[in-house]
């Protein structure tokens, strides 16, 4: 029992790493990465490859195998997911908008999903990687069953101090200026915002976020195959981020509770109906997509929606003796 | 009043210029919407930009303001040579605009939309933003100190907290024009401020025009309301089919055959039909 409630621990905490990454993208700056488990993907090979030992006669083929312990692992895998952010960025960001954007960067999903499954000494290819070491399993003497606790907990105090950080991020002048752009980007140009700049310093952090989440995916079950980054696994994550609310980090933590972690996860601990093994597992995606009409439909601004950053929060007080202006005021009841 | 020369347009003004846009031409798919636009803006005036519609006066301010490359010709500030710069760049020189259709940026407070025009943002660095939070802080707090004193200016304070998607047409008038205002511009380039605002504010923004023309800005606006052209520009630029046709004050022009031909006149008859 212990075992489902810490793994869904796991994945709700995980998703929620994963949802403010793609909220700081899209939520924020209006970037519509549709190649988002891609980076993810990214992150959770270099975490691998970067952990395990090398490959030798494993029966594996992967680069690098450097042996690193955790956390090094998971830093560079982020970082290696922020390099393979730029290198995306630089030839997609400076020309392509929104629609054309998108495109774009569906089809490199699709690509760099092929490239991986077929160019089997990169990363082991379709069969993926498999064996890499449980952190602090062996030095803190963890068995099967108390490592998934120890684990989610560690994943649990990570994406707390992630949100601590994506916070600063987003309330301070850089997170504004993130959301100008999204609003208008000529408005935000024609004040002096270098665009690209920022959109590039948009996905970069973005990227890194989803870099350690695909990086703690691969040391939780200590395993990483294509089957767990379909292209279509980017909407999962959409999902997370357009019921929780785009624009609030805390509705990311609301939207991988009950996206993720209670229409994605949970079905899969359900009793089998009688008769129809595998059933309830084959309806989540049809869930998640009924869910996801509903909260457009009816709330498109999700569970928790964005909030206003109110004159008290910038440290200045109102002044109390504001008389309205009569003038505005019959402009405005134009 | 003079029909060609740059030299003698600044002459007449007795000032240098701010803005200069030699022989400017930009076409779309052939047609040619600026045809070789040069004129001078006057350092700390009132300068108008008028003509008929499709004289090509918005695209003139798109090029200006980098929101469009020109095919030919030069734009410079000053001594500086900005063709083709990107917005950004030229807004760093100290050149801000508004547009003809009011572009608020409309999921932020209007408080925000002013915090987002000040230049050299310690909290737009990232490493600032996660090692040095305290000097964030104190910078937040000057530069909100400010929006709200500007907010108060241009009787938008009440409304500081309010999402800028919500306001009234001629109240996002103002908050653009209160927007440049907050980035210190030492030239405005406003795109139609009066499009669609009641008789009561028209002369609200036409007294900030003023104000900000005292305060040493200069301004270059597209105006077709020739009664406020009158009253608070200094200087007229008149465009028709993408060249400059004339440029003086406003009196002179009065007296010029082809911009009563090409604009003043057709403005006087339909007022005259009225």
């Amino acid at each position: 029992m212990l075992y489902y409630v810490f793994t869904l621990v796991f994945f709700c905490f995980d998703y929620f790493i994963l949802a403010m990454g793609l909220n700081i993208q899209y939520g924020e700056t209006g970037i519509l990465n549709f190649a988002y488990i891609g980076f993810v993907a990214i992150g959770a090979y270099f975490t691998g490859v970067f952990s395990l030992h090398p490959a030798g006669h494993s029966g594996q083929h992967y680069i690098l195998g450097l042996g690193l312990p955790f956390p090094i692992n998971l830093l560079l895998g982020g970082l290696a997911t922020m390099v393979f952010a730029l290198i995306v960025a630089l030839i997609t960001l400076r020309r392509l908008r929104t629609d054309y954007l998108a495109i774009v960067l569906i089809s490199l999903s699709l690509v760099l999903y092929d490239f991986c499954n077929n160019f089997v000494s990169l990363f082991n290819g379709a069969d993926g990687l498999y064996n890499v070491p449980e952190p602090f399993a062996k030095s803190l003497g963890l068995t099967v069953n108390s490592f998934i606790p120890f684990f989610a907990c560690v994943t649990a105090a990570v994406s707390l101090l992630m949100w601590f950080v994506m916070s600063r991020i987003t309330r301070a002048p850089l997170g504004r200026t993130f959301r100008a752009i999204r609003d208008d980007e000529v408005v935000a140009a024609a004040l002096g915002k270098n665009v690209f700049g920022m959109r590039l310093k948009s996905m970069l952090v973005g990227s890194f976020y989803a870099g350690i989440g695909g990086g703690l995916l691969m040391q939780f079950g200590g395993s990483f195959n294509p089957t767990a980054w379909l292209p279509g696994e980017t909407f999962v994550v959409f999902a997370v981020l357009i019921v929780g609310g785009a624009g609030n980090n805390i509705g990311m933590f609301v939207g991988a509770l009950l996206v993720e972690t209670l229409l994605i996860h949970l079905p899969a601990f359900l009793p089998e109906i009688p008769g129809h093994p595998g059933l309830i597992e084959y309806f989540d995606n049809a869930v998640v997509g009924i869910v996801l009409m509903l909260m457009l439909w009816f709330r498109p601004e999700g569970v928790v929606p964005a909030r206003l950053r109110r004159t008290a929060s910038f440290g200045v007080s109102a002044r109390g003796d504001a008389e309205p202006d009569l003038t505005i005021a019959v402009a405005a009841h134009e | 009043m003079s029909e060609s020369g740059v030299l003698e347009r600044t002459d007449a003004t007795g000032r240098k210029a701010a803005l200069r846009c030699e022989g400017v031409t930009k076409a779309f798919q052939g047609v040619h919407a600026v045809n070789g636009a040069t004129f001078d803006v006057p350092e700390g005036q009132i300068t108008a930009l008028i003509g008929p519609n499709g004289a090509g006066k918005t695209t003139v301010v798109n090029i200006l303001s980098g929101a469009m490359n020109c095919d030919s010709g030069r734009e410079l500030i000053g001594e500086t040579d900005v063709t083709n710069w990107p917005s950004y760049k030229i807004a760093r020189l100290g050149l801000f605009r508004t547009f003809q259709l009011s572009r608020e940026l409309h999921g932020l407070t209007v408080l925000e939309n002013l915090l987002v025009a000040p230049a050299d943002q310690a909290g737009e660095s990232l490493v600032n933003v996660l090692v040095r939070p305290g000097l964030i802080r104190r910078q937040e707090r000057e530069h909100a100190e400010r929006a709200l004193q500007v907010l108060d200016t241009y009787g938008l304070y009440e409304h500081r907290d309010t999402r800028a998607r919500e306001l009234s047409g001629g109240q996002k008038k103002l908050l653009e024009i209160a927007r440049a205002v907050m980035a210190s511009p030492k030239i405005l380039l406003l795109d139609e401020p009066m499009a669609g605002v009641n008789p009561a504010l028209i002369e609200l923004i036409g007294g900030h025009i003023v104000d900000l023309k005292q305060s040493g800005v200069t301004v270059l606006m597209v105006e077709h309301n020739l009664n406020v052209v009158e009253q608070i520009c200094d200087y007229v630029i008149v465009l028709a089919e993408g060249r400059t046709l004339a440029t003086g004050r406003l009196s002179e022009l009065r007296e010029n055959t082809d911009v009563v031909k090409a604009y003043l006149g057709e403005v006087i008859d339909a007022g005259a039909a009225h």
